[in-house]
């Protein structure tokens, strides 16, 4: 009996033996060895990882800023060539466009995307709603603060509807209050969307807290050293018992 | 190519108004400035001849004089002739030569050494060739004038656009930006408008040095009729002249910041 392509779902990201080399006055460095797994559609990842494990790397390839020397990442079953309008970014320096107003800066995407004048409108007061903005549409990013700015630049990476929202230590920058705040109002969002997310952090609690799955880097060469399925049922809690023990097992995996 | 500064629309109201916004100490600190000025002025020219350094007075006479019989108004007509074409030509080049080589850098590999070598040469040492290639009109002194305005303005946008964050151009390009030239219009101009603009305003006070420079050879203007009355030793005229000039500069200064504060309302 034929295998029909139909009957195994396709994951949305797969990420193939990708390995990165640098060229150093040392030799050469290999940043990155045979990583491989999978993100399915809906789903939410984080990878983690201390300094050094490549995980920034990974995400510049994942993302299409840089090229792997081995190994290819798939998009929706097609390769990764180069940042694209089907690949949602979110960097932890916000990186708003200074010039534009927070609607400006949301409406970028669809302004390229050739989108009407008034669908622009339409989505960008949905987008402000959904990151909690409205009010804030004509304010410039030197206005607003750290959190907010997070806001702006995951509404406007949502704005193009991508098929994957990529986000690298997007919460790195705020104070302790502010990232939980963040990281509660990212989970509502993306049980409303059904977007599916891949987020570096070097942040065990955070990953325990987001993840449907977190994927471990070793370091030297960066590595993946195991995937860790967090079966808590959200809204999870730091008290919980299971919470503490996942948090332990991850720690233990990347110290060792 | 229109430059892409967002939506500014409602954020210019406080512009207009902006020329007598000033903080009243700061206006009494700066009639006191002038009142010495004029004072000490005075005090020397007393001492001296006429043909030396004439009194304040007696260059307001000259000004009224030199005004009323026209005489300014022709001058000033006749250098804003090659001023304004050589001004807006050359910073137009100059912004657009900037931009290309500091975006391009096959293009910045392959003229930097010719760049290096004109560089260094001032506008004034070019009359030769304006005077061989386009003679002793309004064009040769546009083109002395013109030179002058590139190099600034090369230099403001070419620095500008390097100092553009590759990180901008990733999020454009992740957004769906694709192509050079339409990566430049969205991202590249407005995030180096601030230097450009800059460049754009030194470039303009340059020109109104370079129109006297760019007159030496017998173009009519305000720096002939400086350069004629330093001949008949009439340093009253040369005076009213140089005024004539610093008026100039004042207002066209004034009114490009306050378009540049307008465009640059989000900083």
């Amino acid at each position: 009996m034929a295998l029909t392509d139909s009957s195994r779902r396709r994951p949305r990201v797969s990420i193939e033996g990708v390995g990165r080399q640098y060229d150093s006055p040392q030799g050469v460095v290999q940043a990155l060895e045979g990583v491989s797994f999978g993100v399915e559609a809906g789903e939410f990842v984080c990878i983690v990882g201390q300094s050094g494990s490549g995980k920034t790397t990974l995400f510049r390839i994942i993302a299409g800023l840089e090229d792997a020397t081995s190994g290819t990442v798939y998009l929706g079953g097609d390769p990764v060539e180069g940042p694209g309008p089907n690949l949602g970014l979110v960097f932890q320096e916000y990186h708003l466009f200074p010039w534009r107003t927070v609607a400006g800066n949301v409406g970028f995407g669809l302004e390229k995307q050739g989108v009407d004048h008034e669908e622009q409108e339409r989505r960008v007061r949905e987008l402000l709603e959904l990151v909690g903005l409205d009010g804030f549409a004509d304010s410039y990013p030197r206005d607003l603060s750290g959190g907010m700015k997070q806001r702006v630049a995951l509404a406007r990476a949502l704005a193009v509807d991508p098929e994957l929202l990529l986000m690298d230590e997007p919460f790195g920058a705020v104070d302790a209050q502010t990232k939980r705040m963040l990281q509660n109002e990212l989970l509502d969002i993306w049980s409303e969307t059904g977007k599916t997310i891949l987020f570096v952090t070097h942040d065990v609690e955070e990953a325990v807290k987001l993840a449907d799955r977190v994927v471990v880097m070793a370091t030297d060469p960066g590595r993946v050293r195991e995937i860790v399925e967090i079966e808590t049922e959200r809204p999870r809690s730091r008290s919980d018992t299971s919470f503490g023990e996942y948090y332990e097992r991850i720690m233990k995996l990347i110290r060792a | 190519m229109a430059i892409d500064v967002g939506d500014e629309v409602n954020h210019g109201d406080d512009v207009g108004l902006s020329l007598f916004d000033v903080d009243p100490r700061r206006a009494i600190r700066g009639a006191v400035g002038v009142a010495v000025f004029l004072a000490l002025w005075w005090l020397v020219a007393l001492t001296q001849p006429t043909y030396v350094l004439p009194t304040p007075l007696i260059v307001a006479e000259t000004f009224v004089v030199e005004a009323a019989s026209g005489a300014m108004l022709t001058a000033l007509g006749s250098s804003i002739v090659h001023w304004f074409p050589g001004a807006v030509i050359g910073t137009g080049l100059g912004i657009a030569a900037g931009v290309a080589l500091g975006w391009n850098s096959y293009l910045d590999d392959v003229s930097a050494p010719v760049v290096r070598v004109l560089r260094p040469v001032p506008p004034l040492a070019l009359i030769g060739f304006a005077i061989a290639w386009l003679g002793i009109n309004h064009t040769g002194a546009a083109f002395i004038i013109a030179v002058g305005a590139f190099w600034i303005n090369f230099y403001a946008a070419y620095g500008g656009v390097e100092g553009v964050s590759d990180d901008l151009l990733d999020v454009a390009r992740s957004l769906g930006v694709q192509g050079d030239l339409e990566l430049i219009r969205s991202v590249v101009l407005p995030a180096s408008l601030p230097e450009i603009t800059t460049g754009i305003r030194t470039g303009i006070g340059r020109c109104w040095m370079l129109v006297v420079a760019s007159e030496i050879f017998g173009v009519p203007g305000i720096g002939r009729e400086i350069l004629r009355a330093s001949n008949n030793l009439r340093v009253d005229v040369v005076i009213t002249y140089i005024l004539v000039l610093s008026i100039m500069f004042l207002i066209v200064d004034t009114g490009f910041r306050a378009i540049q504060r307008r465009v640059l309302a989000w900083r």
